[in-house]
């Protein structure tokens, strides 16, 4: 068994490809060692130490967060919680402080869990995962990197740089919503992410649904556009939604919830999150997180 | 004597426990210290057909794998000697140990226990509690009619223990009823789930074992090793380290004598340290899964003529402490109400689960639960606001309960009164939210205890107690009472305490028992000392130890403050003479009369000898989309006697309510098939978090209670637990348009019962 610290990218890259694997806040990786869902593996390299990959920045092109960026950063960054909110709604939310703390971006994504609760807002934002190996950089998509529950496409010896995502356009607001149990500690037992974009007119111009826990990965809700578009944000427009995100879902059934009460809940939470998303499109202040807002298992 | 009531109590253990510096149990090591691990059943009922540990010891590293070859033939158990320190030809449950290992390091221990060879045939699994008491059901112990048993244990197939109560003519009175209103409940098993896993060290000098160990019952603990090592009492020894929580999960013996057998086996201390998973699945300390049927009877006017109750306990395995559960199960299925004509029937059931064994308030928040939410029901059938129903037809001071007891004063009206006025019952609320409000009761335990009190010759004391701190405060209590007792400061006395070779007998951290009997040795204790600082002072002073009264660290002449010693001064005076030493015991009160009624299979719990009321209201917040339950505020109005300790007392409110709250909405066992936990760990075994704690108000009723403990004050560590689950339960009937007919209430479960 080896565990060695990397103090350079460089040195990570080279650990990879010496076939080593990347440990980060570790809540995944040594968390589900002891919990014996997959031994430890022989040679760690902990990446934790590289501060360039931490940072959040915005740029001409939109927003590009580091790898290593944790979940108590990005709910409280600025510019995730103004522009990019359902991010900062599903960090909000992830474990306790503790975990927040320790957890990262880098590590929820190549975790690949399909109740990971930062998935839902990045699919809606259509963030791309930048990959560094010793041979070089590629941007994927989130669909092409989860290809099943805890499995994505990325080689063993590629490093996830940062997430990007598209810039937002004027009038759009997003928001995460996830059914929870009890306020802290919890996991997705259904989430939905919603991207609202309004026409001038008020009427929706843009609508993605990205919905946690209800499938092998975290997925899509398909055709809104098509059914949504030109029209207002009302109840109809909602029950569409919930309608849509619970026939599209394919839930299991475990300790958690039935498949039949996952559906159900899956289309509420897609209202909510359309709803709360077109609420902060049109300019209303709604607190991080959501759920809190709303009431879900929460006060309001 | 003064009484010191300060404003703030500062728990003695409290600063070691804060800074880290106390030590608990898993923070001992000991030179040469092996790990031990265990081999566990895995499988829920079969017969063993092939147990070889050759392969085990033969892994470098390995001191010793004991089985039941290597322990003496014992049975034991407190109702049923039904219980073997390892398996003996047949498993019975998941978690039942079958072989022991020592090693040097945990993970050599473990990989023996994974490599010694058990193999099996199949038993029947018996799982369902209705059908385990079918004629045709297999059974859980074949030979059981062959265990020894307590007295009124009725050995009649996987019935392990029956009570009932009959008072009055219960179908004569169902005739006088203008309405019956039936029921069903069903109510899942659940955990304690201490943050301290477990953990057992034991060492041998000579014929002699020290055990340190994570117990709620330190004296329990060590008559499980005597007699199941067959060892005298003085040749065992039990240290409790500071104990990290146990709500009833560590009461009982487990499994000192296991690694008291390896460190003999080894010549080595040996420790045990459980994982969580270990925690839920093998003590036989689960709070009981039950179906509860109730039928009750009443008139237009709202009065109650009757109340017919069936019960089902889930045993599990083995009988544990669980034997006396039907009868507490019946006195809270009748509950604190006035009925004339009772009929009760309660079977604690065999099956091939996990033992069930006290959790704090053992089968009374299930009962309480089932019952109050049948209450409401009754007063809709007649029509009445449930609160004034209550009031109608809860006992009261001088009235006749269930069992035929006459109450002298209680304080279960006030209760009603404070609970529902701390939350605000009757206001107007937004339509997804409503108050839900339940009674409950709980008995005093009145049992034997002892202390000794010393004042050194500075004059600084300590008290020595057989009494076990499980985090309630209530031994630390012991300070103020004797401080009070001989007018000095609780600062100057220290606690030696949890060590059964030092001090008298207790019965541990279980019962709500701790400051109402220790209370009384203390006291006791503490007068002897006192007398003997009278008679000193008295000539010292040259007064007759009669006008001796000793305050503020002084003995003075009464009437005349300034003819004073101190008691320092005293205590030196004695140090080079007739040393300070007091011991104390005192009676326990006797249990009250019945009248009236007939109690089958009777273990004392009848009769509540002081018993404590309580009533929680509680508002909530249904979330009808998805049936997620948020208790915003709890209502606790609480006679529990004379309180002592402000502080502590409400932190066991606040304990208990939200120990309540994680029953009614998240906490429940789920099982496969096969008998075996699903959810054996807190991913999914949802406790409730800080975050989820609601507003809760407290109000102590105080009142004058015959026979209670120091000062008027009665237990209080396991009553806050009884009765939020069922105020919540009717809060949310309210919301729903009727009863969640199980519990955990859980969010689906909610949702479920909207849609139908
Ligand atoms: C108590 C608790 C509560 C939790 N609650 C939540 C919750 O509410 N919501 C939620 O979504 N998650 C939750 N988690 C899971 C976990 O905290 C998050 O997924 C977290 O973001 C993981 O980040 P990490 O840095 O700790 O990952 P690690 O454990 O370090 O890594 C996870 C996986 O990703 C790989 N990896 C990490 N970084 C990189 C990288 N830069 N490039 C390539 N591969 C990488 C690792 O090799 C490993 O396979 C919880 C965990 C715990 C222990």
């Amino acid at each position: 068994m080896s565990f060695t610290i990397a103090t350079s990218i460089e040195d990570a890259l080279a650990a990879l490809a010496a076939g080593a694997r990347p440990v980060a806040g570790g809540s995944d990786l040594v968390v589900g060692a002891r919990h014996g869902k997959a031994p430890l593996p022989d040679s760690i390299v902990a990446i934790d130490r590289l501060s360039e990959l931490s940072t959040i920045t915005l740029t001409d092109d939109g927003l590009r967060i580091g790898a290593l960026a944790t979940h108590a950063a990005m709910m409280l960054d600025a510019t995730i919680v103004a522009s990019y909110s359902a991010l900062a709604d599903a960090s909000a939310l992830v474990g306790s402080p503790a975990t927040r703390n320790v957890g990262t971006l880098g590590g929820n994504v190549m975790n690949a869990s399909p109740a990971m609760d930062t998935g839902a807002p990045l699919l809606v934002f259509g963030a791309m995962v930048e990959l560094r190996s010793t041979s070089g950089t590629r941007s994927v998509s989130l669909p092409d990197l989860w290809v099943g529950p805890g499995s994505t496409s990325a080689a063993a010896d590629e490093l996830c740089i940062a997430l990007v995502l598209a810039k937002r356009p004027a009038r759009s607001g997003s928001a995460y919503v996830r059914l929870e149990y009890r306020r802290a500690m919890e996991i997705a037992v259904v989430g939905a992410a919603a991207s609202v974009t309004l026409n001038d007119d008020g009427t929706a111009g843009h609508v993605a649904v990205a919905l946690t826990a209800v499938a092998p990965t975290i997925v899509a809700v398909g055709g809104l556009d098509a059914a949504l578009i030109g029209r207002p944000v009302d109840e109809d427009t909602l029950a569409a939604v919930a309608r849509a995100a619970a026939e599209q879902s394919a839930p299991i059934s475990d300790l958690r919830a039935s498949d039949s009460y996952r559906r159900h809940c899956v289309g509420v939470m897609a209202r909510r999150a359309v709803e709360a998303a077109g609420r902060r499109a049109g300019g209303e202040a709604i607190a991080i997180p959501v759920n809190r807002a709303y009431g879900i298992g929460a006060s309001r | 004597m003064t009484p010191t009531t300060q404003p703030r109590f500062v728990r003695a253990d409290g600063p070691d426990k804060v800074t880290g510096s106390g030590r608990y149990t898993a923070d001992l090591t000991l030179t040469g210290m092996l790990a031990a691990k265990f081999r566990y059943a895995d499988v829920s009922h079969a017969r063993i057909t092939k147990l070889d540990t050759t392969a085990a010891l033969a892994i470098p590293g390995v001191f010793a794998v004991l089985t039941a070859a290597d322990v003496p033939d014992v049975h034991f158990g407190p109702f049923v000697a039904d219980r073997t320190l390892f398996a003996r030809d047949v498993v019975r449950f998941e978690g039942e140990v079958v072989a022991a290992v020592a090693a040097i390091t945990p993970e050599v221990a473990q990989r023996a226990a994974d490599a010694i060879v058990v193999e099996y045939e199949a038993l029947p699994v018996i799982t369902d509690i209705e059908d385990a008491l079918g004629a045709g059901s297999p059974l859980v112990h074949t030979g059981w009619s062959d265990y020894g048993a307590a007295d009124p244990v009725v050995r009649d197939r996987n019935d392990a223990s029956f009570s009932s109560i009959t008072k009055g003519d219960v179908d004569a009175g169902l005739a006088e009823a203008d309405h019956i209103v039936e029921s069903r409940y069903v109510a899942d098993g659940c955990h304690a789930a201490p943050i301290e896993p477990r953990a057992v060290l034991a060492q041998w000098e000579g014929d002699k074992v020290t055990i340190w160990t994570s117990t709620q019952v330190p004296f329990d603990a060590r008559a499980g090793v005597c007699e199941t090592l067959e060892l005298p009492a003085n040749r065992v020894r039990i240290i409790v380290a500071h104990l990290g929580g146990g709500f009833g999960g560590k009461c009982g013996f487990h499994y000192e004598a296991h690694v008291a057998a390896l460190a003999k086996a080894t010549k080595r201390p040996v420790r045990l340290l459980f994982s969580r998973r270990e925690e839920f699945l093998a003590p036989d300390r689960r709070r009981e899964g039950m179906v509860i049927d109730i039928t009750t009877g009443v008139r237009n006017d709202g009065t109650i003529t009757a109340r017919k109750a069936w019960i089902a306990i889930d045993n599990g395995a083995y009988t544990a402490d669980a034997g006396f559960f039907p009868q507490l199960a019946a006195m809270h299925v009748a509950g604190p109400y006035k009925i004339p004509n009772v009929h009760v029937d309660a079977h604690l059931v065999y099956t091939n689960h996990q033992p069930s064994g006290s959790v704090r308030a053992p089968t009374a928040p299930q009962t309480c639960w089932a019952l109050e939410s049948h209450t409401d029901e009754v007063a809709a059938a007649v029509g009445m606001d449930p609160v004034a129903f209550r009031r109608l037809n809860a006992v009261d001071t001088g009235a006749v309960g269930p069992s035929g007891q006459t109450y002298g004063e209680i304080g279960v009206q006030q209760c009603i009164e404070e609970a529902t006025k701390l939350v605000g019952y009757g206001q107007t609320l937004p339509d997804d939210e409503a108050i839900g409000v339940a009674i409950g009761w709980w008995p005093s335990f009145a049992v034997p205890s002892g202390a000794y009190l010393k004042l050194d010759g500075d004059g600084s004391g300590q008290i020595i107690t057989g009494a076990q701190e499980c985090g309630t405060g209530a031994v630390m209590t012991l300070r103020q009472l004797a401080a009070d007792e001989l007018g000095m400061d609780p600062e100057n006395f220290e606690l030696v305490y949890q060590d059964t070779s030092v001090a008298p007998y207790d019965m541990g951290a279980t019962g709500s028992q701790t400051l109402f009997n220790n209370g009384r040795a203390v006291v006791a204790a503490a007068g002897q000392v006192a007398e003997q600082l009278r008679k000193l002072a008295a000539e010292f002073l040259e007064a007759a130890p009669g006008d001796i009264v000793l305050a503020d660290g002084h003995a003075h002449v009464a009437g005349s403050p300034s003819s004073t010693v101190s008691i320092a001064e005293l205590a030196g005076i004695a140090a080079g003479g007739e040393l300070l030493i007091g011991h104390g015991s005192g009676a326990p009160p006797a249990a009250p009369p019945l009248a009236g009624s007939s109690c089958v299979g009777d273990l004392g719990m009848a009769s509540f000898v002081a018993p404590q009321f309580s009533c929680h209201a509680v508002r909530v917040r249904l979330d009808r989309d998805t049936g997620v339950v948020r208790v915003l505020e709890v209502g606790a109005a609480h006679d529990s006697g004379t309180i002592i300790n402000e502080l502590g007392a409400l932190g066991q409110v606040e304990g208990g309510v939200m120990m309540g709250v994680g029953q009614a909405l998240t906490e429940g066992t789920q099982y496969d098939d096969q008998g075996r936990q699903r959810n054996a760990g807190l991913l999914e075994y949802k406790l409730q978090t800080c975050a989820d704690t609601p507003v809760i108000r407290t109000h102590f009723v105080q009142i004058n209670t015959p026979d209670a403990g120091p000062r008027g004050a009665k237990g209080l560590a396991e009553a806050p637990n009884v009765a939020t689950a069922a105020a919540i339960s009717n809060a949310l009937a309210k919301l729903v348009g009727k009863p969640v007919r199980r519990l955990p209430m859980t969010a689906e479960r909610v949702w479920e019962a909207m849609q139908s």
